[in-house]
């Protein structure tokens, strides 16, 4: 540094033993903090814990587990790549910490986070160590779901009612009034009718099985596998949001409906996975 | 580098800025001494000024307003009388700057060049002084400086929790501490070089000691000070009591009432190159005779250019010059502690024949005035056979008639001084002896000189060195006779022998004057000697060994290894000792290390999963043991039996207590399923 040629130059000029002493104490906190500097990087221990499937475009977050050694506490290490995410991680009293890192994704598919830039300049911000590390683990990144205003109509193949078959017995809409049989629940009987008329009548409700709505790649009227992929998957959120039941056509695979959150992942990794080569599912 | 392509967004936090600031105050103090005191409030002001911005109740000052700040320090600094392009107003300068930076210091690049500057300061401010305790405030900057740099580095999480604090100032001695040993090592072999270009000089400090001229009542103001003048120690035979006299400055010049060195008041570079035109050291003036004494000075600053030596000093070195008049003075004034090797014969003859330039000036007497000495000179001269008689003479007459030694005279006015001296008050201490005994001299046609410096110097305890304090000033005079050169006569040691022997405080300890008007001195607590004879021997160490280390003592050092080994090995050696250090800090710093801590059975399953690996099985992080153990013997099942036993085992072992004794057979039986596993 400056500093110290400038303290030599003082020292030799004034044949100063205490200015020498300074600035070769400064050499000397130079060339140790390069040990310090290193130090606060060694040993530590990083793990993968996962990577959430995201959209493309999206970021995906990959979090990792960062133990250090039982003696070294750390300090000011960052994690991150480069114009994408850089975290600060700390680790004095405990052992380990958990952090999310994420990282922009732009194709659909698996997608492995690059190597992972490490470095800190902790204690004095004089020198940086760095490393490098490859997590092995890869994340899903679903196709960004873009909704095509041509593909609504076509969208399933059965051309049943949007309501879907009722299934009576049901609990949830209230379908009409029928004469009381035994057995009825009390709950259920029309105490309105009962003072008019004298007579007791039950109340009747149906359910709707949710009609197995196809989502099929065949009948999408979009060109291009891409856009139709988008499109599916905006379907499948779509679906998934009004809690309704749906199945998935794709070439190569075939979803049975059903809902909820595991179908829906069951679905866009399918959607995400298409058309790559298989050897990585597991 | 890595790390530099990202835009950390490092803002000085405000925690990161008050330690910044602490730190600069910390820097700052010690100059006050020395610079303009009003700095230091500027610094605080610039400081407050900065923690309202981060608060938020002040805005950033703009550049206008930084421009006039630095234009109104600036202008402050010049009209505080300093004169421009020397030492202090550069070190103004740098300080101003210094306590400005903060105002602006937002980014942790600014942090750092602040830290940095503070570092220079350090450094800086041992120009000013370089006593222990200015060592030791030193350190304790650095270890705040390097506080501040690692606290500016601390997330803001960890900089907010209560032992952040602590824990930088710890890092920071730690780092400090373990960076000595290098240090050192740099310290001894770095090569010394001599100095590049001519530095600006300091303006004139206080200058303490002995001053260029006597006038009655000079040196008795010297008697009352106790501060260190220089210590020197003996290599070979010791001198004694009345060998002690260390030469200063010669006084040739006498107006009636002062003396001064020569006719006309020169500064010191004028005095020099007159001394060197009239009165050049030559050897061939000196004879010498008998034993030397060989010693080394270690002389306090003094801000003048005197060194005092053992007479006549026919060696010494170091940026000295030696002059006809044998004093030895330094090239520049004495701005920081100043360590000289020099020889010196006492009883060497010196100039048996005598210049007329110093003839004539070892004879100057006023034209008028002191008409009573000059003719009591005058009549027993007649009545002597030769010179030394006559000195001798004068010199009885200063025993045998009733004269005091005091460091209380009376008052002697402006004329006649000798006269009312001599023939009135006869009361006196060294300088109106030597002066009426070289007046007596001179008017008798006798060349006489008055020569000032120190007498005597106080052992310590060990021996190894004396030291020699203000109060040990003294002035004596010097006589010239035929086929005996200069002779020293002390006119003092015949009315105050003790003086000589016991040194001042016995001289005067009837009138109880020794110390007068400085009733605080170490001196005058008799019980406190043995701390300060240790302290002294401390300082004395300093001085020798830290503040004195220059190219010479390095030439000497580096001479004395070679001596016992060659120049290659003393190369291996050096690289050898760096090698260690590094390795020292290695171990220190816990960078061997490699998964020591991990109980024995931990290795051994890190090893049953590398083995599984190879054999197809591997193990995802998030699978434990069982799992694992479950999916890798499906996989695997001409294997299952030794991995599951494996497994449990491992299973088992950890929950047993690391202390336990039963933990070797598992662990044998763990081996022994592995081996069957591969």
């Amino acid at each position: 540094m400056v500093i110290i040629f400038l303290l030599f130059l003082v020292g030799i000029n004034f044949q100063n033993s205490l200015v020498y002493i300074v600035c070769f104490w400064l050499i000397a906190l130079l060339v140790i903090n390069i040990f310090y500097t290193y130090r606060n990087l060694s040993g530590l221990t990083i793990k993968a814990i996962s990577a959430e499937p995201c959209f493309a475009g999206e970021k995906m977050v990959l979090e990792l587990e960062v133990s250090r050694p039982v003696k070294q506490r750390k300090s000011a290490i960052y994690f991150g790549w480069k114009n994408e995410d850089l975290v600060e991680l700390n680790l004095q009293k405990e052992q380990s910490t958990r952090i999310k890192l994420s990282h922009s994704s732009d194709k659909r598919g698996r997608f492995s986070p690059p190597r992972i830039d490490i470095f800190t300049r902790f204690p004095t911000g004089l020198n940086t160590a760095w490393s490098y590390a490859t997590m092995d683990i890869d994340g899903l990144v679903y196709p960004e779901p873009i909704e095509k205003k041509q593909g609504v109509d076509n969208q399933s193949s059965d051309d049943e009612a949007s309501d879907g078959r009722e299934i009576l017995g049901g609990s949830s809409d209230f379908a009409g009034i029928r004469e009381y049989q035994a057995g009825d629940s009390p709950k259920r009987i029309h105490w309105g009718q009962y003072a008019k008329t004298g007579d007791l009548y039950t109340k009747s409700f149906v359910d709707y099985e949710s009609h197995d709505v196809w989502l099929d790649w065949q009948s999408l009227n979009i060109s291009g596998t891409e856009p139709r992929l988008s499109h599916l998957s905006a379907m499948i959120l779509a679906f998934h949001d009004s809690q309704r039941q749906f199945g998935l056509r794709i070439p190569g695979k075939e979803i049975p409906p059903n809902k909820g959150e595991a179908h829906k992942v069951r679905c866009l990794t399918a959607l995400a996975l298409y058309g790559l080569p298989q050897e990585k599912v597991a | 580098m890595l790390g530099n392509d990202y835009q950390l967004s490092q803002q000085v936090t405000y925690r990161g800025m008050i330690w910044l600031l602490a730190a600069q105050l910390v820097v700052m103090l010690p100059f006050a001494f020395y610079l303009p005191i009003w700095l230091i409030p500027v610094m605080l002001a610039s400081a407050y000024w900065r923690i309202r911005v981060l608060k938020g109740d002040s805005a950033q000052p703009k550049l206008v307003v930084r421009l006039l700040v630095i234009a109104l320090g600036i202008a402050g600094v010049l009209l505080s009388g300093m004169t421009l392009l020397s030492l202090d107003t550069m070190v103004s300068m740098l300080l101003l700057g210094f306590a400005f930076k903060s105002l602006e210091a937002i980014s942790q690049r600014d942090a750092l060049v602040v830290v940095f500057i503070g570092f220079f300061l350090v450094a800086i401010s041992f120009l000013f002084s370089q006593s222990i305790p200015a060592g030791a405030y030193g350190v304790f900057s650095m270890i705040v400086l390097t506080g501040a740099l690692i606290a500016n580095q601390q997330s803001p999480a960890q900089q907010m929790s209560q032992y952040s604090t602590r824990s930088s100032l710890k890092m920071a001695s730690v780092m400090l501490l373990q960076c000595v040993p290098l240090m050192v090592l740099v310290f001894i072999f770095m090569p010394r070089f001599s100095p590049l270009w001519s530095i600006p000089a300091f303006e004139s400090h206080a200058k303490t000691g002995i001053t260029d001229s006597m006038a009655p009542g000079d040196i008795a103001n010297l008697s009352k000070s106790d501060e260190l003048a220089f210590r020197a120690s003996f290599k070979g035979r010791l001198p004694k009591a009345d060998e002690l006299y260390w030469r200063g400055l010669v006084l040739n010049n006498f107006d009636g009432k002062n003396w001064q060195q020569l006719p006309e008041e020169y500064d010191t570079s004028e005095l020099k190159s007159q001394l060197q035109n009239n009165m050049a050291w030559n050897d061939a003036n000196v004879d010498v005779q008998g034993e030397p004494f060989e010693y080394e000075v270690i002389y306090e600053k003094t801000g003048q250019p005197w060194l005092f030596t053992l007479t006549p000093t026919t060696k010494v070195d170091g940026k000295t010059i030696r002059f006809g008049d044998y004093r030895v003075m330094s090239r520049g004034d004495i701005q920081s502690p100043l360590m000289v090797n020099a020889v010196s014969y006492p009883d060497a003859k010196r100039d048996l024949e005598l210049s007329d330039y110093a003839r004539s000036l070892a004879l100057q007497l006023p034209a008028r005035g002191d008409e009573k000495t000059r003719e009591l000179a005058k009549s027993l001269r007649k009545n002597s056979t030769n010179d030394s008689e006559y000195v001798e003479k004068i010199l009885n007459r200063f025993t045998e008639q009733s004269y005091f030694y005091s460091l209380r005279p009376p008052l002697l006015g402006d004329q006649n001084t000798i006269d009312k001296f001599l023939f009135e008050s006869k009361k006196g201490f060294c300088s109106h002896y030597s002066g009426s005994f070289v007046f007596m001299m001179r008017a008798a046609g006798i060349p006489a000189r008055i020569v000032v410096g120190y007498l005597g110097g106080e052992w310590n305890e060990n021996g190894d060195y004396m030291a020699i304090r203000q109060y040990d000033a003294h002035a004596w005079a010097e006589v010239w006779l035929e086929g005996e050169g200069w002779k020293r006569v002390d006119p003092t040691s015949r009315v105050a022998p003790s003086r000589v022997e016991g040194g001042l405080e016995a001289a005067v300890e009837y009138e109880g004057s020794f110390l007068e008007g400085n009733p605080f001195s170490a001196h005058n607590f008799k019980w406190l000697d043995g701390i300060r004879e240790k302290m002294d021997s401390i300082q004395y160490g300093w001085r020798r060994w830290i503040l004195g280390y220059d190219s010479e003592s390095q030439t000497n050092l580096l001479k004395s290894i070679l001596d016992k080994m060659s120049s290659v090995p003393l190369a291996a050696l050096i690289g050898a000792l760096f090698l260690g250090i590094f390795l020292l800090w290695f171990v220190m710093l816990g960078l061997f290390r490699r998964q020591t801590y991990e109980a024995y059975e931990h290795q051994l399953y890190r090893k049953f999963c590398k083995r599984m690996e190879k054999l197809g099985v591997l193990r995802e992080p998030q699978q434990t043991p069982y799992e694992f153990a479950l999916i890798a013997s499906e996989k695997l099942p001409a294997k299952a039996v030794a991995i599951r036993d494996f497994s449990s085992l491992y299973q088992q072992m950890c929950y047993v207590p690391n202390g336990a004794a039963d933990r070797a057979k598992p662990h044998q039986k763990m081996r022994k399923l592995l081996r069957e596993l591969s």
